[in-house]
């Protein structure tokens, strides 16, 4: 049976910043590590340098979308300038309320994902798909039957044969699940 | 000083306390199944109930949203059964008023102190606090079920927010005392209040508030007494954050004895 771990509070110092790096859950204050939240401890040795010192609570916190992150989102509407979408997952991990995304027309694309300029203030999250991994996951002909893809940028529904135009995402195969 | 005796000459409070000594704290993690915190603190007769929503995305404007910390929204309210102390011509209005309004923006000036807003950059915190029953300290037991109620939604923050009161009595005879900890009886005397927080037990103040009059020379025992008072709930509510154990059910405990 494994040690039980300590139970830590906000506020509480941990260590020094010379044992120690700061993870998350923590924040350093005149070279000491401050607890933030209120969990159980954590310390991972890394081999070369110091070990991390991080607090988890066993629900997970609130997670935000951030620059860089590969986020799962559903498309609520579209028009001939940008798609609005509700983004769902960050990563794996669901959220628990939608944030509200937006895909502009010229960074639907199969390369230079940081190319994005902001222009007016954004106060949207501002989404692209590119890259070969990122794309149309799931998609749905106007016959109502889910389509399948063919190239890049081109799905076929099954039943009609329709092609349509989508920036395909090439998923890696562990992740399909049929 | 007419009417109420506030301490007697055996240096008992009208409610048989002593001058430093708190009221009965009995406090709650985890009591709304909804809300992602919550809280239910009880100091004496003044009780509290404080929820968290978020860190969430920003609702309405989005323009409000500052793009390098998150937002916080306070709201407090008194139930219309809550009381209050004199006898009020209106009953409490449920949050729109003047009182709480200014608790409101007192609230959030200390919580503001208190999170680490620079990790959830371009989001919302709601903080709901509700008086239930007030008999004394109302902003107090609102600031601390405030920061009971962050710590149970996983918030990020400095440290633990804990409030306390002080006030003053002068005895006829002999020298003024300083009481910490004022119950509803005591604040209606029309003594000077100090309401005081803390963030981590740092010794340093998020709030001061002071209401009535007090001679300058009084005011290092008057806080003293505030800051005392603070200590003490604060050693009292971590060991109640200690013993919501995650890995049990906190909300099949008994309430503690």
């Amino acid at each position: 049976m494994a040690p039980p771990a300590r139970y830590c509070v906000p506020g509480e110092r941990l260590c020094s910043t010379e044992e120690a790096t700061a993870g998350s859950g923590t924040y350093t204050r005149h070279g000491f590590i401050f607890s933030s939240l209120a969990g159980c401890l954590e310390r991972k040795n890394e081999d070369n340098e110091l070990p991390v010192v991080s607090v988890v609570r066993d629900s997970e916190s609130q997670l935000l979308p951030n620059v860089g992150a590969v986020v799962t989102c559903k498309v609520c509407s579209i028009n001939s300038r940008f798609a609005k979408v509700h983004i769902l997952y960050v990563g794996s991990t669901p959220l628990k309320s939608t944030f509200r995304g937006t895909i502009r027309r010229e960074d639907i694309r199969a390369t230079e994902k940081d190319k994005i300029s902001l222009g007016d203030a954004q106060s949207n999250y501002l989404l692209s798909t590119a890259e070969n991994e990122l794309g149309v996951v799931v998609a749905r002909s106007e016959a109502g039957v889910q389509m399948v893809p063919i190239s890049w940028c081109e799905m076929q529904c099954p039943r009609t044969h329709t092609k349509e135009f989508r920036k395909v995402a090439r998923v890696q195969p562990q992740f399909l699940q049929t | 000083m007419a009417g109420l005796e506030l301490v007697s000459d055996a240096g008992f409070r009208a409610d048989g306390r002593r001058p430093d000594e708190l009221r009965k704290v009995r406090a709650r993690l985890g009591v709304l199944a909804r809300a992602d915190g919550s809280a239910y603190l009880e100091q004496g007769n003044t009780k509290v109930l404080a929820a968290v929503y978020g860190p969430h995305e920003v609702r309405g404007s989005r323009s409000k949203a500052p793009p390098d910390r998150a937002l916080l929204c306070c709201r407090c309210s008194s139930a219309p059964f809550a009381g209050g102390g004199e006898r009020r011509r209106r009953p409490p209005q449920g949050g729109g008023d003047r009182r709480s309004g200014e608790r409101a923006l007192l609230l959030r000036g200390v919580l503001e102190g208190a999170v680490l807003g620079q990790l959830y950059p371009r989001s919302q915190i709601d903080v709901h606090v509700q008086v239930l029953q007030a008999d004394g300290g109302e902003l107090g037991a609102s600031v601390s079920a405030a920061g009971l109620a962050l710590q149970d939604a996983g918030v990020a923050l400095r440290g633990p927010v804990v409030a306390g009161s002080a006030g003053l009595a002068e005895p006829p005879a002999g020298p003024p005392v300083a009481l910490s900890d004022l119950s509803a009886a005591e604040e209606a005397a029309g003594g000077p209040r100090l309401v005081v927080a803390t963030v981590a037990g740092s010794g340093q103040l998020a709030l001061c508030q002071l209401s009535a009059r007090l001679h300058q020379e009084r005011l290092r025992p008057v806080l003293d007494a505030a800051q005392a008072a603070c200590r003490g709930l604060h050693a009292v509510l971590d060991g109640v954050v200690r013993a919501s154990d995650p890995l049990g059910d906190t909300r099949t405990l008994p309430w503690p004895q």
